[in-house]
């Protein structure tokens, strides 16, 4: 186990170096000297030599990169090209917005939709199981921005339950709470169908298992053999999952920052971007990336804690 | 004698696409108090549906049309779900077939135990307790500590232990076994068997025992039923059944079990034709196109039963009292034909396999560094010597895990070998890259384990049949012919080419399998378990074709299976393999008159034998195969045998020719 964990965790490592170095080259490929954009056009051949030294970008690319690099591995994701201000630092605050924001959403899909996917494996072609599918089908088919557009109007411009912009008042929870409703239903509305189907497809698949049989046979109650023999087994590939769609997760926050104009990392990218703001983008779609690996880490350490034998074969 | 369970003409369907099956047909059978009844049947004889009818556990599609299974005076088929989960574990509790995925792989044994004994209204230390002492009635040793393991961190036989402690956890008043021992080894089987009927006495249970294996059967079972097709054909004492039988059917599937024959004879007999097609339910006797003494009355009327003395009964019109003069039989069921031996094994070896060994690599490099490993392998097959003629047939036997598919996949370049070398005709192939193996591979063909599983669910039999010639890029445009000359070869009607595998028998599929590994005319075939999964009176049609195509085409077989009886009838010579080792070599028929080595000598006396008067008192070898890594010191096999002496423990044995050209590799081989 402990084996397994450095082995994982060094593998991140590395996961992340080589997304580092994507971007650097991918920065560099971008048409343009970097000193002239900077300085502007009417700046001295001295004055860009001297910036060039002091930015390091005399030296040859794998020496930058290094810096560069070695700064990441530092926590230092260089500044604001207009403030000035340390990227890190930045992203700090907003990336707890996202990460509410992910985990509310995937939060209540996972509550709604585990449950109706193992009620509807249990009862195949019920009336329950139907009324699942269709939903499933709808809340996958529909995307999230429109979800995110029809949720305010219904909610907040014509029952005006709950607010429409912002991520609520500072230090107050509720206030924050109330704000997160709604981008976390339009968020994870589509998981719910997804993880719904999920669910029924392996439970039905482990329903038929010899093992529930025998579960059956030793006259076990219902409940313990759908919550304890069943569902032990059909979650794990639904974990997996959840580990892999949270990067599709994160690019659905992005819809949901930007209509709901919530801070929050998808939308300091956007905004970033469309200011040419390179070093913000740079660090956040570093932060994004980190993120998923943590994530995807955490989805098989969790694998692998259900079950003893991808525990034993580490 | 009471009967605990009654079943009265049950009658079972299942509703499919094609229309109604009618699995079960008036079946009736009684267990009597503290009796261990035997049902036995071939595949698709419903002993199963009985089972999962009487346990109220039948698919969604199968209907119960009429019947009644009368358990303890009440009638189990009436009672609804919520009590029928009262009865289960409780009073009625089951023995798997497949102790591997009949256990939920992710809770523990003590998990799974407590959760069986939910109904207990005591403390969850005192149902552990109570795990634990069961585990170690049915002789798991240290339970203390392997209850909290998990099924996949025991072997075979240890899981079908703890099955059976499972099921006799509730104390119950019925055992109901489904197939006991059939996913488990010789050596275990007989330790199963062994248990059983030691429990048995303990507990004065009383067991069903559902099984196909007519050893089994006569071993452990006090009454027998043979079931044919969803019906009850004949039911008897165990000795009734197996010495006086009187329905054509289970006379015939007496004889098809190898185990019987004590000659060797090149051919098996069989019982012709297939099973019944049962979505039309049959008018006359079920058994009667298949039967050699089928009347016109047969055909016509369905048979009534007919009692004999002491409850032995049997449905046949043999029996009729108008067919006084006896039956209006073509032939008798003879013996079948002995084959003349031509010129058999001929000439320089076919195959040569020397010294070989394969390892495999249990953990990576860096993490054996760190762990401080020196050898992260374990050795999979170790110093391995063989010859193989052309014509010949060598029987390469073992229990699980001994190494003899690794072998056998070694020779065809499929596992990579570490040591030895390994000679095709005269040519080394051993350590040949892909490209170089290939045309050779036309030479080398192999059948593989799982007949169905084998082959591809999406495609024809013809495409099948014919993938060989284009891996090849042989016979272009041919290739309808091809099919056709191979599908004569194995005796499959032509209609069969444009079938799926799903839509094929067990011994179908088989011969799409021998058609596929005959398609460019090897030389060699190595054949792993070429019978393993199919029923008893099939089994025979296989090993006859395959000697058939022997001696037509000179091919040599690699028999590689655990199965010993079944090799026997079709082995030249016979190699024993043991933790990867091969510890005696030498002439079959030599082998099983007089085993040299202890291992050999078990394996032999292992084999459950169709034959109520011959039961073991003992069981023939104690312990389980131990681990490929950590082998035994000296003779590796001294844990297990019953002659080891100091000089075994110390001292690894070299091979001992014996006078009959035997190898055996043993300090005291067993010659007399």
């Amino acid at each position: 186990m402990w084996w397994y964990l450095l082995k994982r965790l060094a593998l991140s490592v590395v996961i992340i170096l080589l997304a580092v170095a994507a971007l650097f080259l991918m920065l560099h490929s971008i048409p343009g000297d970097p000193v002239s954009i900077a300085l502007g056009p009417r700046a001295t051949p001295e004055v860009q030599a001297a910036y060039a030294a002091k930015m390091h970008l005399d030296k040859p690319l794998y020496y930058q990169f290094l810096i560069f690099a070695g700064n990441v591995l530092q926590g230092d994701l260089g500044s604001d090209v207009f403030s000035n201000r340390s990227v890190a630092l930045t992203l700090s605050e907003q990336l707890p917005y996202t990460i509410a924001l992910a985990v509310a959403a995937l939060g209540w899909a996972a509550l709604v939709g585990i449950p109706l996917g193992c009620l509807s494996a249990i009862r195949p072609n019920s009336w329950l199981d139907r009324i699942t599918g269709i939903i499933s089908v709808g809340t996958i088919a529909v995307p999230s921005f429109l979800v995110s557009i029809w949720a305010i109007l219904l909610f907040s411009i014509t029952l005006r339950w709950l607010p429409v912009i912002g991520a609520g008042e500072e230090g107050d929870i509720l206030s924050q709470l109330r704000h997160l409703i709604l981008p976390a239903f339009a968020v994870g509305l589509g998981w719910v169908g997804y993880l719904a189907r999920m669910v029924r497809a392996s439970m039905l698949e482990v329903m038929g298992e010899n093992y529930i049989r025998s579960a059956r046979a030793f006259g076990l109650r219902p409940r313990t053999i759908v919550f304890r023999y069943a569902l032990k087994v059909a979650i794990l590939p639904t974990i997996t999952l959840i580990g892999v769609g949270f990067g599709g997760l994160l690019s659905g926050t992005v819809f949901a920052e930007i209509i709901f104009s919530r801070p929050g990392v998808g939308k300091i990218i956007y905004d970033m971007v469309l200011a040419r703001n390179f070093p913000v983008v740079q660090g956040a779609v570093l932060v994004t990336i980190a993120l998923y690996v943590v994530v995807t880490l955490i989805a098989d350490l969790m694998v692998s804690w259900l079950d003893p034998r991808v525990r034993e074969s580490l | 004698m009471t009967a605990l369970l009654d079943i009265r003409s049950l009658n079972v369907d299942f509703r499919t696409p094609r229309g109604r099956v009618h699995a079960l047909r008036d079946v009736s059978l009684q267990v009597p108090k503290g009796k261990i009844v035997g049902v036995v049947g071939e595949s698709g004889s419903g002993k199963s549906t009985v089972i999962w009818t009487v346990t109220r556990l039948l698919a969604a599609n199968g209907v119960v049309e009429s019947g009644e299974a009368i358990f303890d005076g009440q009638d189990l088929l009436t009672y609804p779900e919520p009590r029928m989960q009262e009865v289960r574990g409780e009073k009625v509790s089951m023995v798997f077939q497949d102790p591997m995925t009949s256990q939920s792989p992710v809770l523990s044994y003590g998990q799974q135990m407590t959760d069986i004994l939910y109904r207990r209204p005591e403390p969850d230390a005192e149902k552990m307790r109570r795990a634990v002492e069961m585990m170690r009635r049915v002789g798991i040793p240290d339970p203390e500590s392997r209850i909290a393991q998990y099924p996949h961190q025991f072997s075979g036989g240890m899981r079908q232990r703890a099955g059976i402690a499972m099921a006799l956890l509730m104390d119950p008043m019925l055992l109901v076994a489904d197939e006991p021992t059939t996913a488990l080894d010789v050596t275990m089987e007989a330790q199963i068997i062994h248990l059983i009927r030691e429990l048995q006495r303990e507990f004065e249970a009383t067991i069903m025992v559902v099984s196909h294996n007519l050893g089994l059967i006569a071993e452990l079972c006090d009454e027998v039923v043979v079931m044919y097709a969803g019906e009850v054909v004949e039911h008897g004492d165990v000795r009734d059944i197996f010495y006086r039988a009187a329905h054509p059917y289970t006379r015939a599937l007496l004889e098809c079990d190898p185990a019987r024959e004590m000659t060797r004879t090149r051919l098996l007999p069989v019982i012709p034709g297939d099973i019944p097609d049962l979505h039309i339910k049959p008018t006359g006797c079920v058994f009667a196109p298949r039967c050699p003494k089928a009347m016109v009355v047969c055909r016509e009327r369905q048979p009534d039963a007919h009692t004999l003395e002491g409850g032995h009964a049997t449905r046949c019109h043999l029996l009729d009292p108008g067919l006084a003069e006896g039956p209006v039989a073509q032939a008798e069921h003879t013996a079948p034909e002995a084959v003349s031996e031509g010129p058999r094994s001929s000439g320089a070896p076919l195959l040569e396999v020397d010294h070989l060994s394969v390892r495999f690599r249990i953990m990576g490099a860096l993490k054996a560094r760190v762990k401080g490993v020196q050898e992260p392998f374990v050795d999979a097959v170790l110093n391995a010597s063989l010859t193989l003629k052309r014509g010949e047939t060598l029987g390469l036997v073992g229990e699980s895990g001994s190494g003899k598919t690794t072998l056998g996949r070694a020779v065809l370049g499929l596992a990579e070998a570490h040591l030895g070398n390994v000679t095709f005709e005269g040519r080394d192939v051993l350590g040949l890259s892909p490209a170089a193996f290939k045309p050779l591979r036309r030479d080398m063909a192999m059948m593989f384990q799982d007949p169905v599983g084998s082959l591809s669910p999406r495609q024809t039999v013809r495409a099948l049949v014919t993938e060989p010639f284009e891996i090849h890029g042989l016979s272009k445009g041919r290739l309808d012919e091809e099919a056709e000359r191979l599908c004569d070869m194995v005796r499959l009607p032509l209609n069969f080419l444009s079938r799926y595998p799903h839509e094929l028998s067990g011994g179908q599929a088989r011969r799409v399998g021998v058609a596929r590994a005959l398609a460019l005319n090897p030389k060699l075939i190595i054949a792993d378990e070429p019978t393993a999964g199919l029923d008893v009176s099939v089994q025979g049609e296989i090993l006859n074709l395959m000697g058939e195509l022997q001696r037509e085409h000179g091919l040599g077989y690699l028999i590689i299976s655990h199965n010993l009886p079944v090799v026997r009838h079709i082995s030249d010579k016979l190699a024993i393999m043991y933790l990867g080792r091969l510890v005696e070599r030498g002439d079959s028929e030599a082998i099983f008159a007089r085993p040299a080595h202890p291992y050999t000598e078990a394996l032999v006396g292992g084999v459950p034998q169709p034959d109520p008067d011959k039961r073991r008192a003992l069981v023939s070898i104690e312990g389980e195969v131990p681990s490929l890594a950590s082998r035994p010191s000296g003779c590796e096999f001294h844990t297990r045998c019953k002659y080891a002496t100091e000089r075994c423990r110390a001292e690894r044995p070299g091979d001992t020719v014996l006078g009959d050209g035997r190898i055996v590799t043993c300090h005291h081989p067993l010659t007399d």
